[in-house]
């Protein structure tokens, strides 16, 4: 989708993109030309299907969502609800969590709660990277 | 006044290129898989999974590194036969490893994380119109799985599909043209009809369809030790316009195996071992593999 300024004949540019507000989110738009600012706002129909496509609407330094982006969001509260929950005592080094990062946002939930699970059996408090060497190994990676 | 086309980039969002940059990560992570092959079918219950799950082991038996993804996030069922639930994948230095099944076989399940008496649910901002976009979403998250595990070189990358012959060929679409098929019928007029729906779509891709493997191809009876029908046998029925690769009768050891998780290299040999050890020889001459 493309917006043009009219008067201008010129292409708008994104200036802003705010966080979603029950499922809205309100992209602004300026004519380089004469400076007239829009804004988009969507319903939530059509944030969803975009957000689907797992790409982001504005430019690459656009406030982000506070909201999870993961699509397993839902799926892994309840998984954790159901299976055995982790020790709210296990902590993670600073790598570890880092090599977390590394990982889609999607994976990462079910790959935490997977590890946590899997340190708490192996008597860890702490997860290191060897705890996820380990980890690896346990799985027949 | 200007139209679409007269106008370059999307205005900042850079959808083209993030589009593109999804594609290339996929792409990346799958440079050093030698052969993809997506068994498909159409009709749902004909045993793709176990077909899947039996080739790959098969494969793996003959020495060639193979991984398997579940692309059914909706009934996943990879995690159980290869007895991987609760195994998930954990990160490593070059991206995501896989939990290997006991006889080698890399898997990526949802079953591995999702309770089995848990519907797969995607968070979402818009109620009740699931059907507008669900599908979109679930490819996005296949996208992901492909472009974050750390798949290194392998032999083949199995893809077990949903069932609907649509699904198959929104497959073919997604996955490109590198990737083969293999579909499963069962020796039924209705299955046998519909897998041929899936030939029909998939003959307007680039794909190539390596052909078809008849599951519950009649049983094993113990007393008489013959293979009998399970089926009505039909004359001037629907044939399928596409190689045979085997037929493999129905095995309840093989069921319980699957349902079990129990690695096939624990299996005795059996008449459907047998058949699907030769179905895996058959695949490696129709990719000309060699080890």
């Amino acid at each position: 989708m493309k917006f043009l300024c009219v008067p201008c004949d010129q292409p708008m540019k994104v200036l802003t993109v705010t966080p979603p507000d029950r499922g809205s989110i309100s992209v602004t738009y300026s004519c380089p030309a004469c400076g007239y600012e829009m804004a988009m706002l969507t319903n939530p129909f059509e944030t969803q299907l975009v957000s689907s496509m797992g790409i982001r609407v504005g430019p690459a330094d656009a406030v982000e969502s506070d909201k999870p982006k993961c699509p397993f969001s839902g799926m892994v509260a309840q998984a954790e609800t159901a299976a055995a929950a982790p020790d709210d005592g296990v902590r993670w080094t600073e790598e570890a969590a880092a090599r977390m990062q590394a990982i889609p946002d999607f994976v990462r939930p079910m790959a935490k709660t997977g590890i946590e699970r899997f340190a708490k059996e192996s008597g860890h408090v702490e997860i290191t990277l060897a705890v996820l060497d380990e980890a690896k190994s346990r799985f027949g990676m | 006044m200007k139209s679409y086309h007269d106008i370059t980039g999307d205005g900042g969002s850079n959808i083209l290129e993030q589009v593109t940059e999804q594609k290339d990560r996929i792409a990346r992570a799958l440079s050093k898989v030698r052969h993809r092959v997506a068994v498909g079918s159409g009709k749902g219950g004909v045993g793709k999974s176990t077909v899947t799950r039996a080739l790959a082991a098969a494969l793996a038996a003959r020495g060639f590194k193979v991984a398997i993804v579940d692309a059914d996030f909706n009934g996943p069922t990879q995690a159980r036969m290869t007895g991987l639930r609760g195994a998930v994948p954990v990160p490593g230095v070059e991206g995501l490893a896989l939990p290997k099944s006991r006889d080698g076989v890399g898997v990526f399940s949802v079953g591995a994380f999702l309770p089995e008496s848990e519907a797969l649910d995607f968070a979402s901002v818009s109620h009740g119109e699931s059907h507008t976009w669900r599908a979109t979403k679930e490819f996005a998250a296949l996208g992901e799985v492909l472009a974050s595990v750390a798949w290194g070189k392998l032999d083949v990358l199995l893809f077990d599909l949903p069932p609907g012959a649509e699904r198959t060929l929104q497959f073919a679409e997604f996955l490109g043209k590198a990737t083969s098929f293999v579909l499963v019928t069962i020796p039924s007029e209705v299955s046998r009809g519909v897998v041929a729906r899936s030939v029909s779509a998939l003959a307007g891709t680039e794909n190539s369809l390596l052909g078809y493997v008849e599951n519950m191809s009649g049983y094993h009876c113990a007393d008489c030790g013959e293979i009998k029908p399970l089926f009505p046998e039909t004359k001037d029925g629907i044939v399928l316009d596409l190689p045979c690769l085997g037929r493999v009768p129905f095995d309840p050891a093989l069921a319980f195996a699957c349902d079990r998780g129990v690695a096939f290299l624990d299996l005795p040999e059996t008449a459907a071992t047998r058949a699907l050890s030769a179905i895996a020889g058959r695949l490696v001459e129709s990719l000309e593999m060699e080890r």
